[in-house]
């Protein structure tokens, strides 16, 4: 059973009453977030208030939804109404949105009691949640490891027991690294499973919001609850999650794929761990099936040129007029929003401003751009003819485990290149979850990818569960926080 | 070949200020980084984009008159306002 029908339970049966549960995730923050820095902003207040009114429902004999009174977080660039919303950038801090994004009206409405927004790379830009205007958030195993990034902070309070479950976004891996790093569960939805207004904005074209939780289960009713068409977001489809119902199905003859250039370059941990779960699935009755995949050796450029390019239109809106950040000393408007913009934004989000305006210019164009939007249809097809062969694509999620603190920083190309796992799946628009798998010499966690069809969301899950049933010693937990 | 020229040139559309000492170590990372995006160069390119493939296309719906935010609540993020409207001074 997953943490969240853990806790509908409890409040159910009234073994613990919705203001008491959240009581003790309070003071479990107050006590680690010194030392792993996951919550930037907690909204003690607000989540009582919510803790009260699920408890007056249960005391008048009212039932209560599933996600109702169960302690949660969002990360720090998903808009929640007159609560600050910063992305972890300088350049945003005072900004009170003045309304929710839709996946936090949704739960809002289911009552879900948010206990504050999460840290994160600063514009979700980054890999180890380090470039944070306010400092990284650590690694529930070891805090002297990096919880992964962007959507660091969500992982590691989830990690950490300080929230039940967390939402985060995923462009480039931002989901799923953080959650192999930390050993819990991420899952990056189909590109239009899930509504993205109110996300602030990196890469429209490859944005997604997704759950990161401890298990399978709860990623899967976390999913069906956000999964809606939403018309203020029109790449949003509307197929509905219907996820949760479709665990535990038997996947004797499923046919689990394996592309040789997704082991390549993988340290060696990483890699047998993996190849592991590919035995464990075969003694379950599944089907291993070994193939190339050559164009995934383009994703990682091509991920980098798209997404920066994005950006660099995206983050145009930060001009120290409307909202955010503003200098104090100018002459004329020009040079007010170039200090702004200098001031405001950190070095990792400037470089990647620049190289999105580079690759968008005019003479660089044709060569960067418009070559990466036709290789990335070139890695949609790849895509496209190995689900004829298989089912569902395993893969490592990251090809190393968590680094050390500081270590990300030094080198970007190095930094990037622990993407190139999680980027093809952005790219092609397809969902991913990353599940456990193992723990390396040190004791810090691996990661594994499962990768679907579009809209495969509930055959990936159900794959995943299935692994979790098979292998739960690698669903380890750690000191901290609430033990249910 | 990425310049120092090219560096604040891209700069001045992005509405960056480049510190003169900072100008050659980015030069130098972006030229890195550039070299990286590089790679693709040499890819097969087969015509077909991706926004072919995926059939996308735009999409529209009826222009249908609806309740907007209050200018105060708009204006609340604002670091300077004046009589509804944002302030933009030309000096500090």
């Amino acid at each position: 059973m997953g943490s969240i029908e853990k806790i509908h339970e409890m409040l159910v049966s009234k073994e613990c009453s919705c203001t008491e549960l959240t009581k003790s995730y309070l003071d479990e923050i107050e006590k680690a977030n010194g030392e792993l820095n996951a919550y930037v902003n907690v909204t003690g207040d607000e989540a009582l208030k919510t803790a009260e009114a699920v408890d007056k429902k249960i005391a008048a004999g009212e039932e209560i939804g599933m996600l109702e009174g169960v302690p949660m977080t969002l990360k720090d660039n998903i808009s929640t109404k007159g609560i600050e919303t910063t992305c972890c950038s300088k350049i945003l801090t005072g900004y009170k949105p003045i309304y929710n994004a839709t996946v936090w009206e949704t739960l809002a409405g289911e009552n879900a009691v948010m206990l504050g927004k999460t840290n994160m790379d600063e514009f979700a830009m980054g890999s180890s949640c380090e470039t944070s205007y306010f400092g990284g958030a650590m690694n529930p195993f070891d805090s002297n490891y990096v919880s992964g990034g962007s959507s660091g902070g969500v992982a590691s309070a989830v990690g950490a027991n300080i929230a039940a479950y967390g939402l985060g976004s995923d462009t480039g891996g931002s989901i799923r690294q953080p959650a192999s790093f930390c050993g819990i569960v991420g899952l990056k939805p189909t590109y239009g499973a899930v509504s993205r207004y109110g996300l602030i904005a990196y890469a429209s074209s490859l944005d997604q919001i997704g759950p990161i939780t401890k298990s399978v289960e709860d990623a899967s009713i976390v999913f069906d609850a956000i999964s809606k068409r939403d018309e203020r977001d029109s790449t949003s489809k509307g197929f509905g999650g219907d996820t949760y119902s479709k665990l535990n199905n038997d996947i004797k003859g499923m046919k689990i794929g394996i592309a040789k250039e997704y082991l390549e370059g993988i340290r060696d941990d990483v890699k047998e761990a993996v190849l592991k779960a590919a035995d464990i699935y075969k003694s379950m009755g599944a089907e291993i099936v070994y193939f190339d995949l050559p164009e995934l050796k383009f994703a990682l450029p091509v991920y980098y040129i798209i997404a920066c390019a994005e950006a660099s239109s995206n983050l145009g809106r930060y001009d120290g007029i409307r909202f955010g950040y503003k200098t104090e000393h100018y002459n004329g408007t020009h040079d007010m929003v170039c200090r702004t913009r200098s001031e405001g934004f950190g070095e990792e989000v400037k470089r990647r401003i620049l190289l999105g305006t580079y690759v968008l210019s005019a003479g660089y164009y044709d060569a960067y751009y418009k070559k990466a939007q036709n290789l990335r249809g070139t890695i949609v097809k790849a895509f496209n003819n190995a689900f004829e062969k298989c089912d569902v694509i395993l893969a490592p999620t990251v090809p190393m485990t968590a680094f050390e603190k500081g270590h990300a920083v030094s080198d970007p190309i190095e930094t990037y290149l622990t993407d190139i796992c999680t980027v093809p799946v952005n790219i092609a628009g397809l969902p991913g979850v990353s599940v456990p798998c193992g723990f390396n010499a040190k004791g810090m966690p691996i990661g594994m990818q499962l990768i679907g069809k579009s809209f495969g969301e509930a055959e990936i899950l159900n794959a995943a569960y299935k692994y979790q049933q098979a292998a739960a010693e690698n669903f380890k937990d750690t000191k901290w926080g609430v033990k249910l | 070949m990425v310049t120092r020229e090219d560096v604040e040139n891209i700069a001045l559309l992005s509405k960056l200020f480049v510190p003169e000492e900072e100008l050659d170590g980015l030069t130098k990372s972006m030229q890195e980084i550039i070299d990286f995006a590089d790679t693709i160069n040499n890819a097969p390119t087969d015509g077909e984009d991706f926004d072919d493939i995926n059939n996308l296309s735009n999409v529209f719906r009826e222009d249908v008159v609806v309740e907007s935010y209050d200018t105060k609540e708009i204006l609340s993020n604002a670091p300077e306002q004046a009589e509804d409207h944002f302030l933009v001074r030309n000096r500090e």
